[in-house]
């Protein structure tokens, strides 16, 4: 009893038990985005790709770049959760559990996008059928699979102590249902010290592997363009680029679910300054590195004078001179002066930070698809002029919001089922000067 | 709060102002429905050495917007001024295109040997009719080879019918000699015709046939104010023998029958290495639920 009266839980259970009338608001919203979603995705069934921008030579577009941009997220939450967990950071408690939800929301999300990139989906299990090791396709769609495994594993064995925690708490008025879930869902698990030893050791082992598994996954994907021959693409450091690209955009996206977390269930006292500072720091260093590997692919590019890949920067100065700037100069430099100047190192300026990095590293990966499938190796025989350029429609543009409601809706409805802040590692007055740092 | 908002929708416009010029296309194409249509039809004449190819295309212009028509019936006529001769019928394909092919004998022609060709779209009640017209002479081209001092030598003749049906020399003319490649004509040479209507070339030595070295040899004259576009065509072996290649080992390339062994164990090492860790993660959880069942709860 006298442990219940101490539980952490009891600041956090009205997160769990009720929803304001804004949070139904906000939900009713999200559904209404997806709402949009799925009309957009009956048209694209009805009338197939004739209603996207993608045509015979552009046959990638803001669906693939949506598909790169999720998982890069969703492997950035991977890597940064498990280093947080595996060095045992101080402060990482209050945004590790953000960090995890990312992981799987995201790498749900992310597949989406291919299937809709696909022209003829009955020809899906082909996939499977007739697939051949030789293909990175096959790569890929190896790699996601085992991942996606991988980090359900990670979430269950981070969450499992809270689980149980939920499931112990009498004072939590929740239904029936959900009270029999949690109890199923937490295994049986009581903290003995043997069950312990044995959730620490399958939890480290887990977070070994999410990074591992996020750094190869991510590079396969980046393998899918590098492989080909086509100019800004066949580059052997895309690799690594890919991998820092998406741990800098997700540790964005994570500085974003912190501030909305903070602000909606009032979580000042655990998510303060320091931690925004903590991982705005992150994200400083990955902007450095991000940069210099950017300016280090451009460099050899530029300097190889090579006839395609001069053509291709000379129309990134030219047709996409902002998304350019904005992706490789501002997103870069942003962060830097941001969080690098302590005077200008706040709460708002890196959150606001963190929005222009999210969106230039969307745009990142645009420059990154669509100028090089515009400008084909072979002169374009026979095509109409308008399908020489790519131009997303309102279909594309609706399924991405409904894309990215998808995420918020799953985020708010995660928070909604386990509290977003550990709570089973933060009981007593110790434990809570080590989330305070 | 207010603040970040005003940043979102101040960040939102600029990019929507950065994008702009990727979607300007999509705006320029907007149509509009009160403009009237207007229909357009083209006509393209191919003369070979027994039959005459007419190709007409028909493509209906709306405000800005030029769009082929489709599954729309042309009909193709041969005239001399007096006789009008029916060639056929057919209808357009998606691109707005029909072909008619018929023989070039007994086609309707003038003293001169003129034939005024026409292809006329009759309409419908969305899109008015049209009509095109082209007037050309029957001609021949034809292709000899031989071999004279190790050479090869290609050897051209063009012909036309005089006024008693005999055939007579085409002088004077420039003949331009391709052969097909996969998405066009490649041009190897130009033959210019002598008084005879003859002319040679050599044979240039390195270019690539099928596996056996046969090689298609186009002969044509083409946008001729009288005969049009004129063709002839034969085939030769004098091609270098095209060379299938067939991986006798394993490689990247996915028609092989298997993958390289580096890369089948590679992943095998990967994929076992990562799923034994999952398995015994697995393990970990049940020997958890397991313990729980027999250890004394602590809270």
């Amino acid at each position: 009893m006298e442990l219940q009266q101490k539980n952490p839980l009891k600041e956090f259970a009205p997160q769990l038990e009720q929803t304001s009338i804004q949070g139904y608001a906000w939900i009713i919203f999200l559904l209404a985005v997806i709402g949009l979603g799925v009309y957009a995705f009956l048209q694209q069934v009805f009338h197939g790709h004739e209603v996207t921008g993608m045509r015979d030579n552009v046959v990638w577009g803001v669906y693939i770049v949506n598909f790169i941009f999720f998982m890069g997220i969703s492997y950035a939450g991977a890597l940064i959760s498990g280093t947080l967990h595996l060095f045992k950071t101080a402060w990482r408690k209050p945004v590790i559990r953000m960090a995890e939800f990312i992981t799987v929301i995201s790498l749900l999300i992310g597949p989406c996008f291919i299937l809709l990139c696909i022209g003829r989906l009955d020809r899906l299990p082909y996939l499977v059928l007739f697939g051949r090791i030789q293909s990175p396709i096959t790569w890929d769609v190896i790699a996601i699979s085992t991942d996606i495994f991988g980090c359900f594993i990670f979430l269950y064995l981070a969450v499992l102590r809270d689980l149980a925690t939920l499931r112990d708490y009498e004072l939590l008025r929740l239904p029936n249902w959900r009270k029999k879930l949690y109890k199923t869902l937490a295994l049986g698990y009581t903290g003995t010290p043997e069950q312990q030893q044995r959730l620490n050791r399958a939890t480290d082992i887990m977070a070994a592997m999410v990074i591992s598994i996020a750094i190869i996954v991510y590079s396969v994907l980046a393998w899918i363009f590098s492989v080909t021959l086509q100019p800004g693409w066949h580059s052997t450091i895309f690799g690594p680029y890919f991998v820092i690209a998406a741990v800098y955009s997700g540790s964005a996206v994570l500085i974003l679910a912190m501030w909305v977390f903070r602000r909606v269930y009032h979580l000042e006292a655990y998510i303060t300054k320091k931690h925004f500072v903590a991982v705005g720091v992150i994200m400083l260093v990955l902007a450095a590195f991000f940069g210099y590997f950017t300016f280090s692919d451009y460099l050899t590019k530029w300097y190889g004078s090579e006839k395609n890949d001069e053509l291709l920067i000379q129309l990134l100065f030219k047709e996409f001179y902002w998304p350019f700037i904005i992706s490789n100069y501002v997103g870069v430099l942003l962060p830097l002066l941001v969080v690098g100047i302590a005077r200008f190192r706040t709460i708002t300026n890196i959150t606001l930070t963190a929005i222009v990095v999210v969106i230039s590293l969307w745009l990142n990966r645009y420059i990154i698809v669509v100028p090089t499938l515009e400008s084909p190796y072979l002169p374009i025989q026979d095509a109409r002029p308008e399908w020489l350029n790519y131009s997303a429609t309102w279909v594309e543009w609706s399924l991405t919001a409904a894309g990215v409601a998808v995420f918020c809706l799953l985020f708010t409805l995660a928070s909604k089922f386990i509290t977003i802040i550990p709570v089973s590692g933060i009981e007593g007055e110790e434990k809570k000067e080590d989330v305070l740092i | 709060m207010k603040r970040v908002f005003a940043f979102i929708a101040f960040f939102i416009t600029m990019m929507s102002a950065a994008l702009q010029p990727m979607n300007s296309f999509a705006e320029n194409n907007s149509d509009s429905t009160n403009i009237p249509a207007e229909s357009r039809l083209a006509i393209t004449y191919l003369c070979g050495s027994d039959s005459v190819i007419l190709t007409a295309t028909l493509s209906i212009k709306k405000g800005d917007n030029t769009l082929a028509l489709e599954n729309a019936p042309i009909e193709f006529t041969a005239s001399n001024g007096t006789i009008c001769k029916l060639l056929g019928k057919a209808k357009t394909d998606q691109e707005g295109i029909a072909v008619v092919k018929v023989v070039s004998a007994g086609l309707p022609g003038d003293k001169d040997g003129m034939v005024a060709y026409v292809a006329k779209f009759a309409g419908t009640g969305k899109y008015p009719g049209a009509e095109a017209s082209l007037n050309a002479k029957p001609a021949k081209i034809r292709l000899f080879f031989s071999i004279e001092d190790s050479l090869r030598i290609l050897k051209v003749t063009a012909t036309q019918k005089n006024e008693k049906g005999e055939e007579v020399a085409i002088p004077k003319e420039t003949v331009l000699i391709y052969v097909p490649r996969l998405f066009s004509l490649l041009k190897i040479g130009e033959i210019a015709l002598d008084e005879t209507g003859t002319g040679t070339l050599e044979f240039p030595k390195e270019i690539v046939g099928d596996t056996l070295g046969n090689l298609v040899v186009v002969a044509k004259i083409e946008e001729h104010d009288k005969f049009g576009f004129v063709q002839g065509k034969n085939v030769i072996n004098w091609g270098v023998h095209k060379q299938y290649y067939k991986a006798e080992v394993p490689s990247r390339e996915l028609w092989t029958p298997i993958a390289p062994l580096w890369m089948i164990i590679t992943l095998l090492v990967m994929l076992a290495g990562v799923w034994a860790h999952y398995m015994y993660a697995v393990y970990e959880l049940v020997m958890i639920k397991r313990l729980s069942k027999k250890d004394k709860p602590l809270f």
